[in-house]
């Protein structure tokens, strides 16, 4: 479980980082802003920080899809929430109506990037394991023609 | 190591025969576990006692404090704990898939993963189960896609 969670963790702390450089490259090329390098060491922590809930998440096991459902939702909201605390606490922006706005749609952004990298990951690992399922089906076949 | 199955001639009884230079521990247990593993399985439906074959056997499931074989389209409560099921048919191919959950490898027809990190396992009746992100890498070991953690 202890195991599990670190590389939770690690994985989305990676993917987190990433695409906040990535939203964060974008923002500074479209306004023509210079950054300090404090900057960069606050979208490490953010990455950590927003890495910690999503970690949890993906170690509780839940039964129902509801629950899946309100837990995802439930997540959403602590990262936007964290992101909203983070950005104030760091001075990247006052917090308005329009920022908070702006800032929805970057955590939409950067969820929906994590999401399809770890989809993509699982598609792969997927498309392994049917071959394996596959090969298993194959030779069990065999084995009941030879005795046949 | 190689595996070698033959078949016996008609008269025969299967035999199990291991050449090896020395037993290991896992190897040992696994041929007791094989050894001793109860092939057939009681089962409640209603008013009706069935003996159920673990082949017939899609998946086992907990659920408040009862638990069910799930066959191809019957149902039948199952007097045992899910952890002794876990146990019991570990050597046959099944795995444990969610904490409530342990699924019967043969019967998968294929897996596909779900947005939530979770995967999804089509059954080869048309049902379909989810495979908790924790129990994933059980999963992979038992398809020898992962090695066992030392």
């Amino acid at each position: 479980m202890m195991k599990e969670f670190l590389i939770s963790l690690l994985h989305y702390f990676v993917d987190i980082t990433t695409a906040v450089l990535i939203a964060a490259a974008i923002y500074l090329t479209a306004s023509g802003k210079q950054i300090d390098s404090a900057v960069l060491w606050q979208i490490l922590l953010s990455g950590f920080i927003t890495a910690l809930p999503s970690a949890v998440l993906i170690c509780l096991d839940t039964k129902t899809e509801k629950l899946s459902w309100i837990l995802w939702i439930l997540h959403f909201c602590v990262i936007y929430g964290v992101t909203l605390v983070l950005l104030h606490a760091f001075g990247w922006c006052r917090i308005t109506p329009l920022s908070a706005l702006l800032t929805f749609f970057a955590v939409v952004f950067i969820y929906l990037f994590t999401c399809m990298v770890h989809y993509l990951i699982d598609k792969k690992h997927t498309t392994l394991m049917n071959e394996q399922l596959r090969k298993r089906y194959l030779r069990a076949e065999q084995e009941q023609k030879e005795s046949v | 190591m190689r595996i070698i199955i033959e078949t016996p001639q008609p008269d025969d009884e299967d035999v199990v025969i291991v050449r090896c230079a020395s037993p290991d521990q896992r190897l040992i247990t696994m041929l007791l576990a094989y050894q001793n593993a109860n092939t057939e399985l009681t089962g409640y439906l209603d008013d009706k006692i069935v003996r159920l074959n673990y082949q017939d056997v899609y998946y086992f499931e907990a659920n408040e404090s009862r638990v069910f074989a799930y066959c191809c389209s019957e149902v039948y409560e199952i007097k045992y704990k899910l952890y002794e099921l876990e146990e019991m048919y570990t050597p046959l191919d099944f795995v444990r898939c969610s904490k409530s959950m342990i699924v019967n490898m043969e019967k998968i027809e294929y897996l596909s993963p779900l947005f939530s990190g979770k995967l999804e396992a089509h059954l080869k009746n048309g049902e379909k189960i989810v495979i908790s992100r924790q129990y994933v890498h059980n999963l992979k070991i038992r398809l020898g896609i992962e090695e066992v953690d030392s």
